[in-house]
């Protein structure tokens, strides 16, 4: 194999101008170096072992559990509280402040200090606090209607809905995993270095992996003490296709653009992922099946994704067209040899749309793990000197970097109200992100710099009346404003997938854009926008359970069965 | 309190930016002070101090007023953090061998990480010298000599920073948490408060984006 890719003409990663855009940044989709995907291989490979010591509730779901992942160094344990959440206090939004269930992610085994100190303060959230010891905290919300179909139906002695089952696809959504610090818990930095947490967001992943099984526990629970001897187990089949929704609003979006080298490192491997195997000479025929069968399953999760929303619809009536008409190109094309990737994605680039163009960049590199998966350990940031300004830098050099990176916003005329009518602020309740509109509401005093290209074109500006010879030492020394801005260009001229290139405060601005490009590297599917700026997903829809993992067949998890639509 | 250091550098960031600095300076405001609070030392106090000391009160005057020579404000004493950015943007220079001198600086503990960001970059520590004392950092670690207690001195009438030899002796390492008085962290968040818009009913329902029923 490797012979064969030095003797193919190599293929190079895709220019940044062409994928940083936003429209295509919200066309991604889940792959092999999603961060969830990630966490289930490390967890198959390593025979991680799980356990559950405590499990105390009552008929209404009132109570506790301790669910332990044990890898083979260390444990690390979920504590669920349940509730019995009256339905009016039921909210998606950051400023809720009650929850079905909360939990954090425990380092270690807790004891009963532990417990009670954290049954303190998770339930409260925001308003709680944490330690060292817990890396995560979070909360969920049931789906009220399929929750009361499957109790229901279990309690007497039937199964649920399939169709029902396959319309919300979860029992539960979650609507914050906060990790990192968050709340007083562990930063990232002190567990960066453990094998399991290198990899973006595992700690996340594997909470939510955790309150998954949770979830199907407590459904089970309740159906079991209110059907008594006439309940039945939930079908495996059924369970497993049901992943954990996740309600995300505009607080994640900031995230993409304040993390700009992280951000860069998922981009980069997944475009180096990308080139690898288009730059392929041929293909196996087992690879070409692995392929095709996958592409019918996309074809599946394409049909069951349901959304209510406009935008969204109207991308997936293109999504679905736009995948039977590759699933019929495919049908005759010669997947086997002459760069038989390459040949496919030029086509693909020529015939659809975005988002099935990123579908098939994340499809083709499904038969390829042992070339792809590697390209996780890159994904992490650790590069910490990227956040130095280099002040020995000249000013023609920083110019010739603005006009190379951000040509897009200098043709932007950010004088125009169009290209500039949003402003992102913090609100001073919940201290939440959100985006306003700058001639209608008293929020430019309070901006957040989120809009890098409007920024670099003003620096841009102020460097046309500097010397090309004077550094930039000098030149920010009077202008300490521009300091952001810089810090920025130079840090893209180095990761050149850091930065979105398009506008984030024009008027046709589409958060979830941004939100479905962080999603999507979860690997997160079925995005179902609420609005413009809020979306709902599902997480390990179709992931096998703890129990599962070691006899789940490769990782393919993430693409339902194929006929699953028919059952 | 015990702190993690993303919530102390978050809770900087936003007190610096509420006290006036732009948003460039912020950032590295909030890393010094989340630098300082890992050694043990009292970046968030003295972060406090120097936030309202330069409250209101432009750039320009606690910045060097020239590169060449002593660096030194125009008449106010220098600002330890726009002391530190210009230092760190001018760290080739002690490569060269040459030290900087800095006049009139207020809380000069505050340099001392931007020292070590210098010290990274040049692959060499670098010693800083003000009042009785001397810090020596490699980035990661460091030395402090501080035999008359000045480390907390709200102004030094000299700071000197050179290049100095790798040292064998053990260094004070970073720990992983931080520890802030709820006192200075409620004068911080005084500042922080400046950086949120009032919420007004129809942001909270249209900035967030929200507003369906989540009862479903």
């Amino acid at each position: 194999m490797r012979q064969q890719v030095e003797t193919s003409q190599s293929i190079a990663k895709r220019d940044p101008a062409r994928v940083m855009r936003l429209s295509r940044l919200g066309s991604f989709h889940q792959s092999r170096l999603s961060f969830m995907r990630i966490l289930t291989r490390r967890m198959t490979r390593e025979n991680w072992q799980f356990s559950r010591p405590v499990f105390d509730f009552d008929a209404k779901g009132v109570g506790h559990a301790v669910y332990c992942a044990h890898t083979p160094d260390r444990t690390y344990s979920l504590i669920a509280f349940g509730f019995d959440l009256p339905a009016e206090a039921r909210s998606d939004r950051v400023i809720a402040t009650s929850w079905d269930s909360t939990f954090t992610l425990f380092d270690g085994v807790p004891d009963a200090s532990d417990i009670a100190r954290l049954r303190a303060n998770i339930p409260l959230q925001e308003a709680g606090r944490v330690s060292e010891k817990e890396l995560s905290v979070s909360r969920a919300n049931r789906s009220v209607r399929l929750w009361d179909h499957v109790v229901s139906r279990l309690a007497a002695g039937r199964q649920p809905d399939r169709h029902e089952v396959t319309k919300v696809g979860y029992l539960m959504r979650t609507t914050a995993v906060y990790g990192s610090g968050k709340l007083g818990a562990a930063d990232r930095e002190m567990i960066a270095d453990r094998p399991e947490c290198t990899a973006p967001f595992q700690i996340e992943m594997l909470s939510v992996f955790l309150i998954r099984t949770y979830v199907r526990d407590l459904v089970q629970h309740m159906a079991n003490l209110r059907g008594g001897s006439q309940a039945v187990t939930l079908d495996a089949d059924i369970a497993r296709s049901m992943g954990i929704g996740n309600s995300t609003g505009l607080g994640m979006a900031p995230f993409v653009i304040n993390h700009p080298m992280l951000f860069n490192n998922w981009i980069a491997a997944r475009e180096q992922a990308i080139a690898v195997v288009r730059s392929l000479p041929a293909a196996t025929r087992d690879e070409a099946a692995t392929f095709r069968d996958l592409l019918e399953r996309s074809i599946v999760s394409a049909d069951i994704w349901s959304s209510a929303h406009d935008i969204q619809i109207a991308k997936l009536a293109q999504l679905r067209a736009d995948l039977r008409l590759l699933a019929e190109h495919v049908a005759g094309a010669d997947l086997l040899a002459a760069q038989p990737w390459n040949r496919l994605f030029l086509w693909a680039e020529e015939t659809l749309g975005e988002d099935a163009q990123e579908s098939l960049a994340s499809l083709m590199l499904e038969p390829y793990g042992a070339l792809v998966d590697p390209l996780a350990d890159q994904m992490r940031d650790t590069d910490a000197s990227a956040f130095r300004i280099d002040g020995s830098m000249k000013v023609a050099a920083l110019r010739a970097i603005l006009e190379r990176a951000y040509g897009w916003a200098l043709r932007i005329d950010w004088s125009q109200k169009d290209h500039c009518a949003r402003a992102w602020y913090v609100s001073k309740e919940k201290l939440e992100p959100r985006l306003g509109e700058r001639f209608e509401e008293p929020i430019a005093p309070y901006e957040q710099p989120l809009a890098p290209g409007r920024d670099a074109a003003a620096l841009h500006a102020a460097l046309a009346d500097q010397s090309p010879d004077a550094t930039l030492a000098a030149f920010l020394l009077a202008h300490p404003e521009h300091r952001h801005s810089v810090r920025r260009a130079q840090l893209v001229d180095r990761a050149p997938y850091a930065e979105i290139r398009d506008n984030t405060i024009g008027s046709d601005l589409l958060p979830i854009d941004m939100l479905r490009c962080k999603l999507s590297f979860f690997g997160a599917t079925h995005f179902d926008p609420r609005s413009d700026r809020w979306v709902r997903i599902c997480m390990f829809g179709n992931a096998p359970y703890a129990d599962e993992l070691a006899s789940a067949q490769g990782d393919d998890w993430s693409y339902p069965p194929a006929l699953r639509g028919e059952a | 309190m015990s702190h993690s250091l993303n919530e102390i550098a978050a809770h900087a960031k936003r007190a610096a930016r509420g006290a006036g600095l732009s948003w460039g300076m912020a950032e590295e405001a909030a890393r010094a002070t989340r630098w300082l609070a890992s050694h043990g030392l009292n970046g968030p106090a003295l972060l406090c101090e120097v936030l309202a000391k330069n409250d209101g009160v432009p750039h320009v005057q606690v910045a060097p007023v020239s590169l060449d020579g002593d660096w030194h404000a125009r008449a106010c004493e220098l600002c330890p953090l726009v002391l530190g950015t210009t230092l760190n943007d001018c760290a080739d220079r002690l490569a060269q061998g040459d030290a900087i001198n800095a006049r009139h600086v207020s809380h000069p503990l505050l340099v001392i990480p931007f020292a070590a960001w210098a010290a990274i970059h040049l692959s060499q520590p670098v010693r800083v010298s003000f009042a009785g004392l001397r810090i020596d950092t490699d980035g990661d670690g460091i030395w402090v000599d501080d035999p008359q207690g000045d480390l907390n001195t709200p102004k030094a009438e000299t700071v000197t920073f050179s290049r100095t030899d790798k040292r064998a002796d053990p260094a004070q390492r970073p720990g992983f948490r931080g520890t802030v008085t709820s006192e200075i962290w409620a004068r911080l968040d005084t500042f922080a408060q400046r950086t949120f818009a009032p919420a007004t009913e129809a942001s909270r329902l249209l900035g967030a984006g929200a507003g369906l029923s989540d009862n479903d």
